[in-house]
């Protein structure tokens, strides 16, 4: 029977394969032949299609009789932006793209793939706020635009309430990072730790593009990086911190919601996205509250460390560039109400706060959230958000100061000597790489 | 090189009439076939490595004198000489993970080696249920690396991990922090890589165990040799060619894990899990840059090949010699 | 552990051989020996049996992990400390991982598919090819098999990147065949029965060729019968091999109706980090299952491969 399902599905590839072979240009990726119809539109993105893409889709497709959108999710990480790199090159039908990162973003852009929709962009009044330089959220390179951010994605600092009141702590409206510490050495008592790893305090001082100097080189020897790993390495050793050996062993970098759930720590900074974890009383049960409160400042730098995010792009090599915009339009400016549900603040669009906020918290958000709290730091405040645009080596220097910091933070190697070698490495792949 | 003394050793006794037999493996035959013959036998495989393997290899010469980063298509390939293979002798991770994969390889291949070995010679004996011990044996290699890394994370634990708490059992202090350490994290790999391969290298062993000469073990028997010495002068030249065979493919194996450490430690913490086809991984598929990475891997494999042409001649030198 | 694991292995190794130093006493008679040996072979047999078991307890543990976790919710497998017994068994893991959204169906039919073109190819073109580097003398053969074992020494991500470009010219981008035929012609595969076929005797085909058998024959009836316990290995091997190829599916495959096994399993865990430990473990199970029954079937195949070399 298994084998059966096997070879039909693959006969049909294999005529696909051999059709391509034969001349077509594109591969159609052996799905149905339909997929080349031109009332078809073929969208990758990141987003689960029923936390949202799906909603946004049928309602696009309502308004447009007649047309119909497809939407393939991959996963955000390494492999998955893989996949869409060689599909991308592949010549896979893709018409639009989500893209997460601007290592990402940059490369794809420069290799092409991506078309200029800049005309588009002026054409269109409700896009006014992507032709912004000075806090970009769109890729710019002079009248040419190929990538809008979708959301803003503000980092945060979640409160265990159980916790935070029983160590006698008022919550925050607005605070420096010396208060930030003491909040979290208060915390951290009874078996439990204050959090799981220390807000970037360098972005916090520096901003956009906090690795480069001015002139373009390694700016790991500014104080604030080496302050960063001092800080750090201090609470973990004084148990104030999370582990790093058991943040490592146990992978937490990039999920943490498990720790905070069990009330590991109690003070978590994270990103809307992972309040889809807290309102999901069945798979994690909580009876806590958890309150918001915003990044803490430096010296009066309040840099927040989130960043705009989710760009759409256009495949150059779509055939069907005006419907691709079409929908492109629409997701700016009409999918607000419904990506928030997977913890996306839209950029654009006109929900007001309380939908947005009433979308993020779900419902019987007064039996496990302080709304007020939400409201004030997410919407009120205007969270400062950055997007890096000096991109050399970008990859490459992410994963030297990552691996420098894994050994600093598991006490193996001293502060002062992991941010020489990350500032060192940075810079010879600085030169090697500048003229990219 | 061993095959020969055996032999002679063995000629003297009732085993001679079959070690005879087997000193001349590829012996003149009276009647020869034609030439051709044997190129038609290998003609399907042949040319199958040639069209999969042999062009996407002369492929990877040209890419390693360009810049390209594949999402660009032919049109942003970029030549750049000899800059790639500059940059590899220059490049201290290239070198650290060199040195890396070395001591990956040479401690975890003749460990996988043995366990596997004496893992067959045990089980080639008349056991009870010995169908399903080998089945039993064989399960970590079958089982699917996203499995192994959440499961040895999870063992390997310093702090609640099986491992670490028998250990403690034991009374061991100062428990290694295996992959949460720079230090401990290669041996923790080393592990769990003779854990997932010994059933491997058991399984050819077994089989091969299973086509041993068996008239031997009687004559020799009868001969009133020793388990000892009849597994010295019997068994083990007949697995020779096996052992070889496992050398090369478990060091080729091993040598290019990826999957485990990709799940596992991605290389960490610091680059102390980095082996050379991590990085060549990486290089390629993290910072897309896949001239760099192909002079990387030409780097690696010209040592190689080097290396074995080297073990290949002293190897001849020395049967020549005996 | 390493050290505990391999101590146990060596010392098991080493009792082999000391107890099997006494051997049978010299110059007794035929029948007396071999009643003495019979009575000493099934105290043996547990002797040998019972350390054999309990070790592979220990090499199993891990896999009794595995089932563990798969019949737990994704909050309780990663609770610390380890629990053993999960509170409730969640069977709807199983259930979830076949039926359910994602479920590894389709990924499980395309593994199989794979895997048995890749079996057949590899055991034809490899069993040919590895008898003739052993037993057929044709010019050039030495040069050929050394550039064979070159080939074997590339690392694979080398290969990765202009297999890609090579497989998009040649429209089997993101098709099974961009597994499937590579996987036919294998150069280890080659090596493995070539090492095998040297170790056999010439005289059979010798023989043979004096009848007049051409050497086809000499290679189907004489050679390749004798070598079925070694072509088992090699069909289990590569199928294990295509079972659990991660890599090549990850390079070469992009829409999820392509996707095999691997990948399947990883789409669990891509959503929220470990936290779908419960469903993938379950997958993982399940795609044990055909292997282990591919090893069983064959194995069954050794046991009757060795009766008949004892028969003869």
């Amino acid at each position: 029977m298994l084998p059966a399902s096997g070879l039909s599905l693959s006969r049909r590839q294999f005529a696909g394969a051999m059709g391509a072979a034969a001349g077509t240009a594109a591969v159609a990726g052996c799905s149905s032949g339909s997929s080349k119809d031109m009332d078809t539109l073929q969208v990758w993105g990141g987003i689960p299609a029923e936390s949202g893409p799906q909603a946004v889709i049928d309602r696009f497709q309502e308004e447009h009789p007649g047309t119909h959108v497809t939407y393939t999710r991959y996963v955000n990480d390494d492999r998955g932006n893989l996949t869409v790199n060689t599909a991308l090159q592949g010549g896979v039908d893709i018409d639009v793209f989500f893209t997460y990162g601007v290592p990402n973003l940059t490369m794809r852009t420069n290799s092409g793939l991506a078309a200029d929709v800049g005309d588009l962009v002026r054409a269109t009044p409700e896009l006014e706020a992507f032709l912004d330089t000075e806090d970009p959220k769109a890729l710019i390179d002079g009248d040419e635009i190929t990538a809008l951010a979708t959301t803003r994605i503000p980092q945060m600092v979640l409160f265990n309430e159980d916790l935070r009141e029983r160590a006698g702590i008022e919550l925050p409206t607005q605070w420096t990072v010396e208060e930030y510490l003491e909040v979290i050495r208060a915390l951290a008592d009874d078996g439990k730790y204050g959090t799981y790893v220390l807000p970037d305090i360098a972005r916090i001082e520096l901003g956009p593009n906090y690795r480069f100097t001015k002139d373009g080189n390694s700016n790991f020897s500014h104080p604030a990086f080496l302050k960063h790993f001092e800080l750090a390495a201090e609470l973990i050793r004084d148990g104030v911190l999370y582990p790093w050996s058991q943040a490592l062993a146990r992978q937490l970098e990039a999920y943490q919601q498990n720790n905070f759930i069990a009330q590991d720590f109690g003070l978590w900074t994270t990103a809307p996205y992972s309040l889809r974890f807290l309102t999901d009383q069945e798979n994690y049960p909580h009876d806590f509250k958890v309150a918001c409160a915003p990044v803490p400042t430096l010296d009066g730098n309040d840099w927040n460390t989130g960043e705009y995010g989710a760009f759409l792009q256009i495949n150059s090599k779509s055939p069907k560039q005006d419907l691709a915009w079409e929908f492109c339009k629409f997701w700016l400016l009409e999918s607000a109400q419904d990506v928030v549900k997977a913890g996306y603040i839209s950029l654009l669009g006109d929900v007001g706060d309380d939908e947005l906020l009433d979308g993020i918290l779900g419902e019987g958000a007064e039996e496990f959230f302080d709304v007020d709290s939400f409201r004030r730091t997410l919407f009120e405040d205007q969270p400062r958000m950055h997007l890096d645009t000096e991109l050399t080596a970008y990859t490459e220097i992410t994963q030297k100061y990552q691996q420098q910091r894994d050994v600093c933070w598991l006490l193996e190697r001293t502060p002062q000597k992991a941010i020489e070698n990350v500032d060192s490495n940075a810079q010879a792949l600085i030169d090697r790489f500048e003229e990219d | 090189m061993a095959i020969v003394d055996t032999r002679i050793e063995t000629a003297d006794g009732p085993a001679a009439a079959a070690g005879g037999r087997l000193r001349r493996p590829t012996g003149r035959a009276p009647s020869e076939p034609k030439a051709y013959v044997g190129w038609l036998f290998i003609a399907p495989n042949l040319l199958g490595v040639l069209a999969f393997t042999f062009v996407p290899l002369i492929s990877v010469v040209l890419l390693s004198f360009t810049r390209w980063n594949l999402v660009s298509g032919f049109g942003g390939i970029e030549f750049v000489g000899l800059d790639n293979f500059l940059a590899v002798f220059q490049d201290p991770t290239f070198w650290r993970s060199l040195v890396t994969t070395i001591v990956y390889a040479g401690v975890a291949v003749p460990l996988t080696l043995v366990v596997g070995l004496a893992l067959a010679l045990a089980l080639n004996r008349d056991i009870p249920a010995r169908g399903l011990l080998r089945a039993a044996f064989f399960v970590p290699y079958i089982v699917n690396i996203v499995a192994i890394g959440m499961t040895w994370q999870m063992l390997l634990d310093p702090e609640a991990g099986l491992v670490n708490q028998v250990l403690g059992v034991f009374g061991a202090e100062n428990l290694p922090q295996w992959f949460a350490s720079s230090n401990w994290a290669l041996p923790a790999l080393i592990l769990v890589t003779i854990w997932s391969q010994a059933g491997y290298a058991n399984l050819i062993y077994l089989s091969a165990l299973q086509d041993a000469p068996t008239q031997l073990y009687e004559a020799a028997r009868i001969d009133g040799a020793g388990r000892w010495a009849s597994f010295r002068t019997i068994t083990w030249p007949s697995l020779l060619p096996t052992t070889v065979f496992l050398l090369v493919t478990l060091f080729v194996g091993i040598s290019q894990t990826f999957g485990m450490i990709a799940l596992i430690t991605n290389g960490g913490p610091g680059d102390s899990t980095t082996t050379l086809s991590f990085y060549m991984y990486q290089t390629s598929f993290q910072f897309y840059r896949f001239g760099y990475a192909s002079a990387v891997g030409l780097v690696t494999f010209i040592g190689i090949f080097a290396i074995m042409l080297l073990m290949w001649r002293a190897q001849r030198g020395r049967a020549l010699h005996d | 552990m390493t050290d505990a694991t391999t101590t146990a292995t060596t010392t098991t190794a080493s009792t082999t051989t000391t107890t099997a130093g006494g051997g049978p006493g010299r110059g007794t008679g035929m029948a007396q020996r071999q009643a003495l040996r019979k009575r000493r072979d099934r105290v043996r047999r547990w002797a040998w049996g019972i350390p054999m078991w309990i070790l592979a307890l220990v090499f199993l543990l891990p896999f009794a992990w595995m089932i563990s976790t798969s019949l737990k919710p994704d909050l309780e497998a990663f609770r610390i400390p380890m629990q053993w017994i999960p509170h409730q068994p969640r069977w709807e893991n199983y259930t979830e991982v076949l039926f359910g959204e994602s479920s590894i169906l389709i990924p499980f039919g395309n593994s199989v598919f794979v895997a048995a073109l890749r079996v057949l190819g590899e055991l034809t073109t490899a069993t040919l090819a590895g008898y003739a580097f052993a037993k057929l003398r044709f010019p050039g053969r030495g040069k050929v098999f050394i550039a064979y074992l070159a080939t074997s020494l590339i690392p694979a991500q080398l290969l990765l990147v202009p297999r890609f470009v090579y497989f998009e010219k040649l429209g089997l981008y993101d098709t099974l065949w961009a597994l499937i035929l590579p996987g036919m012609f294998t150069v280890l595969g080659t090596f493995l029965m070539r090492q095998y076929f040297v170790s056999q005797p010439d005289e059979f085909a010798e023989a043979a060729r004096l009848d007049g058998a051409n050497e086809l024959q000499i290679f189907f009836r004489i050679y390749l019968p004798n070598a079925l316990s070694m072509i088992s290995a090699l069909a289990i091997l590569t199928f294990v091999w295509s079972w659990n190829d991660y890599e090549t599916p990850l390079v070469f495959l992009s829409t999820p109706e392509n996707y095999t096994l691997p990948m399947g399993l990883t789409s669990f865990t891509d959503e929220n980090g470990a936290m779908a430990a419960g469903l993938s473990m379950a997958a993982s199970v399940i795609s044990i299952v055909p292997i282990l029954l591919v090893f069983l079937i064959f194995q069954r195949r050794f046991v009757r491969a060795m009766t008949e070399s004892a028969l003869k």
